[in-house]
């Protein structure tokens, strides 16, 4: 990084020998690889605690996978790769020094993302002011992208108020006897949970489905009785509830508690988490839940049967969830930048090269906008019998969407 | 109709629980003129604990109790004797700063043991309800409820009808005196902030068959808990016990009528009202301290 | 850094004025090494740590005034950072083409007026129940950030544009604005503890109660500060917000950021110029550190709350003040103290001629009412401890009050200067009804007093007790310089008459109960009062203090100023005072010449008769003084 030219004159040799004393803590990082060497260093803070844990340890495990595969291939430009992984405690303050640590004491070759608009925001304008390329897995607020920011990527299929509109346009076009007639949208209020519901819903009132409910609540809400009980009055045909992890299973939980079982259930999020979900609100109630997704273990794309083995070796679950897949496809899409320019030196030709290609993840091709959100659509799963199949868009489908909510325990 | 009354009854039912648990900070403040703002942390603590004998040895949370109180109570009289003891004459700011510390530091130690995972209890009757006439009432929290009544009257027994509970009162009403009558202050001290605690266990075992939690949830009990026991007065138990029903009322509503976005705004709006306009609370007693005489 | 500039730590002698000037030394080269190190590397990591650092000096330097000097515990201040973070993000995001830099001091502006709101609930509240509400306030102002969507952007946060400067210097702009703002704020920092309004805050902490009978204006003072201590600290936030270039409920609003501003300002000193600095970068590349090779989330945590709790119980005062007070041990270990020299012989009021004039009065000549008492009235519960009291302290007299124990004097005293509210009655000084006025406009309008049990400000020096007392309220006043020139000048002439000018530097608690007396006397003087409370004088001090007493109340009272006399010693009354009040029971049961009193059979009965209800209101008063007397 050359940054340094106006600088060089001032350093006054006597002046550092004062500043080695004074700031003596603020010595020198040992010096970084930056290109040479036979490793590259690969920089990203994650959430591993605090509110976002759940899904920052899971892109830790994609990240890690990647790794693992890329280096048992010879490395990335004949390199070995090496990963620098922070926590950033889902702390904003945090992630800035994080990723400025990374890029400036560690001196990183590469970044990859972190988990969440909400620390994705202020991480990507640090790569942003250091001219690093930025993909990341997880940040699908629109917001994002109005910034004019030149080397951030998302590397999913659709920003977040696109990721339910093929859902919509579905129920959409049911017949007349199968498609509700009243719907409820209860939302976390998430910069990714929120315009996902809104997208939703403005297709869906569009086509004269009657919004009865209508809410948002605090990301610290844990008490859903009063959520329910107020839906369950209004007794709509149709629920879309935007959820992360934690509220899903809450509202979830709280609408069996009540008995309100409308006809379909729509989630974000929450019902992509495999395991956990089904653990936290029991496999026999999961029958016919609906939800965007981005990745679905079984699909047929390149290189994702290769990942799935892999992510059972290391992490002992054949069912890798979204967020490993999502950080797994990001780091793919660096890959492919770093590999397709074949230099890490001049980081702005890395994303130049990657909004004028396509690449393939596991997610399926993706490609992108100036701005750097993607152009792609999301799919939508279901599980049925305790499977998660990907229902929609057909031609990824691996089952057919069933009409119905049918919690049974 | 049937919405309103089904607000009411949940409301109630979450109003007990608070009570509980509201009723052990209140308690450490009357006696010691301490605000324990580690009282959320120990509640989750009693979560945790509950948790850990559910999942590891299968024993029900509600009874979880039962050993969730006495091992909070042990800590607490551990901490009032290493950490709030020596600086018990100290300006009511430093047990603030030290109790603020112990939070964190609970917290910190609960997220290495059990991890920041979102966490549940999940007994087979926890998604059940009994259901009345169109209202429902969730099992879970039908027998929380009746466990917090127990354990509050329990406490309330201790309170009114031994000599440890005439002794606290004596403590609680002037100290210099109590001493005059050969009431070791420190002693009932220690054990009052022990009995406080637990009263925290207690509820933290009922509460964590009712909702998910993390460490980081303490921050949000600890709010409430103020709330509740700033509208009650502090230092008063029967204040405590009457606002946090008040208050339960009020978030629930707030949830249904008005927006669950502005439920968790209930809290801090309560606080600053009631200090504002009536700084003693519902029924509590105006402390000099307190009071400017601007 | 251990520059001591706070008014209650001013060094004395030489040996304090070198370990200033060394302290000054080490702050300027710190601040010389902290403007060049841009220059000189250009390592952004640490620049990003200096950054985060002087975000929360300006931070806790501004909470060093409400909670170092004030008392008042704040775990709020981190609001004022959001605050002025938001108001850059907003204004930024609907003017995008003007310079960011242009709403830097309107977010100082935003956060000041926000502070006048806190402030007015801190007339109020205090001690625990401040502290709540300030966590409250944060969360409040929180939740408003989150659900005021069109203007606020919800939990989505703002996103401001990024800087269009060269990316060589990116951080440079970020660095030296905070460093410039943490120079006004240290500026203002160090003039607000040198003027009259920090000797007032001070003396807020130490007493608020007392503080208001000296004269000082409570909530214009504590006003004041919260606004002193949050300015900075919102520009401070709006040039954070731009270099994060998002701001957003949970971040900018996080209780953390209190807690580490709070952390910074106890490790370095609470009451120090320098400390909160100092904290500041200890904390911050600490807290880095342990992100950074301790693991970070679960052990920054116990790490930040096992520090707040070791701090809490083992060094209360902080690293400067514990610097300080190590050096001046070493520097006088050996040699005495002076609170065991003598109490001065006195000077004359002659000295004080400026203040003070001798008053020539017509013996026989009608004279008016200086304090007029009618049916004054306080209860306690069920007990009425001032019963409808009644008196005329005539002006220019020095008025007798006495009574059995527990007849209801004191509580008499402080219906009178409203240290408590009477229920009922009315008060009348100089000719104007004063019940309904606060305790410092009746000061400002004539009326002194001092305690039973003294109360001076136990933690400031003897000089600065007495010039905290302000004798009008006027913002120009509350500006005026008070540690040294005229102000000084006069208190200092005060203490040489009641002989205590040797003692001026020492703490007031380092005193002994009659030096307390001779200075809180001072202290009273300082307001330049027509009539003065003294509530027994002369308890609890030997027969020659006894003795300079009477002779001081004397002349004080040929230059004009009225007493009104709480008094058990007899002799000392009778001989002093005409007219003597005898209050009983709560109420006024007799008054005359000392002869008549002495011969008044009721009177002599009330002193020896002991009946159970004089008992029950003396408990009442004694419990009263002893809240009193412990706040």
């Amino acid at each position: 990084m050359s940054l340094v030219s106006i600088r060089r004159g001032a350093t006054v040799v006597s002046l550092a020998a004062v500043m080695s004393l004074g700031l003596a803590a603020c010595g020198d990082g040992s010096g970084g690889s930056s290109g040479s060497g036979d490793t590259l260093t690969i920089g990203a803070s994650l959430p591993l605690t605090g509110d976002f844990s759940q899904p920052g340890k899971a892109a830790e495990q994609g990240y890690k996978v990647w790794q693992s595969m890329v280096n048992a291939d010879g490395g990335l430009l004949k390199k070995k790769v090496e990963l620098k992984v922070k926590d950033d405690a889902s702390n904003q303050n945090t992630i800035v020094a994080d990723y400025n640590a990374l890029i400036s004491k560690d001196q990183v070759d590469l970044l990859l993302g972190t988990f969440s608009s909400l620390l994705n925001l202020p991480a990507s304008a640090v790569a942003e002011k250091n001219q690093m390329l930025y993909v990341e897995p997880a940040g699908g607020s629109p917001d994002m992208f109005s910034r004019g920011f030149k080397h951030l990527f998302f590397a999913q299929q659709a920003t977040a108020d696109k990721q339910g509109l093929v859902f919509a346009d579905w129920v959409k076009s049911l017949p007349a006897s199968q498609r509700p007639t009243t719907a409820a949208y209860p939302t976390l209020d998430d910069p990714f949970a929120a315009p996902n519901v809104d997208g939703i819903r403005q297709v869906l009132e569009g086509a004269g489905i009657k919004t009865v409910y209508k809410t948002t609540y605090a990301i610290d809400t844990k008490n859903f009785d009063s959520i329910v009980a107020a839906m369950k009055a209004k007794n709509p045909d149709l629920v879309v509830h935007g959820a992360t992890f934690e509220d899903g299973v809450g509202l979830t939980r709280a609408m069996l508690k009540a008995g309100f079982t409308p006809k379909m259930f729509y989630e974000t999020s929450t019902p992509s988490f495999a395991d956990q979900y089904t653990k936290a609100i029991g496999e026999g109630n999961t029958e016919g839940v609906m939800y965007a997704v981005s990745y679905s273990p079984d699909a047929d794309t390149p290189g994702n049967k290769e990942f799935v083995a892999q992510y059972k070796k290391m992490y002992g679950s054949s069912i890798p969830p979204e967020d490993a897949a999502d950080a797994y496809a990001a780091a793919q899409v660096m890959q492919a930048a770093v590999e397709g320019v074949g230099s890490i030196d001049d980081q702005t030709k890395l994303a130049d090269w990657l909004r004028g290609h396509t690449v393939d993840t596991i997610l399926g091709p993706l490609s992108w906008n100036a701005d750097g959100s993607p152009k792609s659509e999301f799919l939508i799963g279901q599980w049925q019998k305790g499977v998660a199949e990907v229902v929609l868009p057909p031609d990824l489908a691996t089952a057919k969407p069933e009409i119905g909510w049918h919690p049974s325990s | 109709m049937t919405e309103l009354v089904q607000t009411l009854v949940l409301s109630l039912l979450l109003g007990g629980v608070y009570a509980l648990v509201a009723s052990g900070l209140t308690l450490i403040f009357g006696v010691m003129r301490v605000i324990n703002i580690a009282h959320g942390a120990f509640l989750i603590l009693g979560a945790f604990i509950a948790y850990t004998l559910w999942h590891a040895l299968g024993l029900d949370p509600l009874v979880g109790v039962l050993v969730t109180t006495p091992v909070v109570f042990a800590i607490g009289w551990a901490i009032y004797h290493g950490l709030v003891r020596p600086i018990r004459n100290a300006p009511m700011s430093s047990t603030v700063l030290l109790t603020f510390g112990l939070a964190l530091v609970t917290e910190g130690v609960m997220g290495f043991v059990w991890g920041n995972d979102s966490t549940a209890i999940t007994p087979s009757y926890v998604d059940t309800s009994f259901h009345v006439g169109g209202v429902f009432l969730p099992k879970a929290q039908v027998y929380g409820g009746i466990v917090a009544v127990v354990v509050l009257v329990a406490l309330w027994l201790v309170l009114t009808k031994t000599w440890l509970g005439r002794a606290i009162r004596a403590a609680a009403a002037n100290p210099a005196s109590a001493e005059l009558v050969g009431i070791k202050v420190t002693s009932v001290a220690a054990l009052v902030f022990a009995l406080g605690l637990a009263a925290a266990g207690a509820g933290g075992a009922i509460t964590g068959v009712l909702y998910p939690f993390v460490p980081g949830s303490h921050y949000l009990w600890i709010a409430r808990l103020l709330a509740i026991v700033v509208l009650g007065g502090l230092g008063s138990l029967e204040g405590a016990v009457l606002s946090a029903l008040v208050f339960g009322i009020a978030e629930t509503v707030t949830a249904v009528y008005v927006s669950p976005a502005w439920a968790t705004a209930v809290p801090y709006a309560i606080v600053f009202a009631v200090l504002l306009i009536r700084p003693q609370g519902l029924l509590g007693t105006r402390l000099r301290d307190d009071a400017v005489t601007a | 850094m251990s520059a001591a500039t706070s008014p209650e730590e001013a060094p004395t002698g030489r040996a304090g004025a070198s370990t200033l000037w060394v302290g000054r030394g080490i702050a300027a080269v710190a601040a010389v090494l902290l403007l060049l190190y841009p220059v000189i590397n250009d390592n952004r990591y640490y620049q990003n740590i200096i950054i985060l650092s002087l975000v929360f000096a300006v931070a806790a330097s501004g909470l060093s005034i409400i909670t170092g000097l004030a008392g008042y515990v704040s775990l709020g201040q981190g609001a004022f950072i959001g605050l002025g973070g938001y108001t850059v993000g907003i204004l930024a995001t609907h003017h995008p083409d003007t310079s960011v830099w242009l709403w830097v001091p309107l977010a100082g502006v935003v956060a000041a007026l926000v502070a006048l709101v806190l402030g007015f609930v801190a007339l109020r509240a205090r001690g625990p129940s401040f502290v709540i509400i300030t966590v409250a306030f944060l969360f409040l102002v929180q939740v408003i950030a989150i659900n005021w969507r069109s203007l606020t952007g919800g939990t989505e946060g703002l996103t401001l544009p990024l800087p269009t400067w060269s990316a060589d210097i990116m951080n440079w702009p970020f660095y030296y604005a905070l460093t410039a703002i943490l120079a006004l704020q240290l500026l203002l920092a160090w003039w607000v503890r040198r003027i009259k309004l920090g000797t007032g805050l001070v003396a807020i902490r130490e007493d608020e109660t007392k503080a208001a009978t000296v004269g000082i204006n409570l909530p214009v003072e504590k006003m004041i500060a919260f606004v002193a201590s949050s300015v900075f600290v919102g520009m401070a936030g709006g040039v954070y917000g731009y270099y994060l270039t998002f701001i957003d409920p949970r971040g900018m609003l996080n209780i953390l950021l209190s807690v580490q501003t709070m952390l910074a300002l106890l490790v370095g000193g609470k009451a120090t110029l320098w400390g909160p600095v100092l904290g500041a970068f200890l904390v911050e590349p600490l807290n880095e550190y342990a992100n950074n090779n301790l693991g970070g989330g679960n052990t920054r945590l116990v790490l930040f709350g096992g520090l707040l709790i070791l701090i809490v119980l083992f060094l209360p005062q902080g690293v400067l003040p514990a610097i300080e007070s190590l050096l001046s041990w070493l520097r006088t270990r050996g040699s005495a103290g002076l609170v065991g020299a003598r109490i001065g012989t006195g000077g004359s009021l002659a000295s004080l001629t400026e203040r003070l004039h001798p008053v020539e009065r017509e013996p026989g000549a009608a004279v008016p009412p200086m304090l007029e008492v009618k049916d004054l009235r306080k209860s306690f519960g069920g007990l009425k401890a001032v019963d409808g009291a009644s008196l005329v302290v005539p002006e220019g007299s020095i008025t007798g009050l006495i009574g059995p124990n527990g007849s209801g004097k004191t509580t008499l005293f402080n219906l009178v200067d409203d240290t408590i509210h009477a229920d009922g009655g009315e008060i009348w000084l100089a000719g104007e009804r004063i019940d309904g006025l606060s305790p410092w406009t009746r000061a400002h309008r004539g009326l002194g007093r001092t305690f039973q049990i003294t109360r001076l400000f136990r933690e400031m020096t003897v000089l600065e007790n007495v010039v905290a007392a302000q004798h009008s309220f006027s913002w120009s006043q509350l500006g005026r310089i008070a540690v040294s020139g005229a102000e000084a000048k006069a208190a200092e002439e005060l203490l040489e008459y009641v002989g205590m000018r040797a003692f001026r530097d020492q703490k007031a608690r380092a005193l002994s109960y009659g030096q307390q007396k001779l200075v809180e006397l001072a202290q009273v003087l300082m307001l330049d009062p027509k009539l003065i409370l003294l509530d027994e004088p002369a308890g609890g001090i030997n027969p020659v203090l006894v003795e300079r007493m009477s002779e001081m109340i004397r002349e004080l009272n040929s230059y004009g100023k009225t007493f009104l006399i709480v008094e058990h010693n007899m002799p000392f009354v009778l001989g002093l005072c005409d007219p003597v009040h005898v209050l009983g029971r709560g109420r006024t049961m007799a008054s005359g010449t000392p002869d008549q009193i002495q011969n008044d059979p009721a009177v002599v009965d009330a002193y020896l008769g002991d009946d159970f209800v004089l008992e029950a209101t003396e408990q009442v008063e004694r419990a009263e003084q002893e809240r009193a007397g412990s706040t």
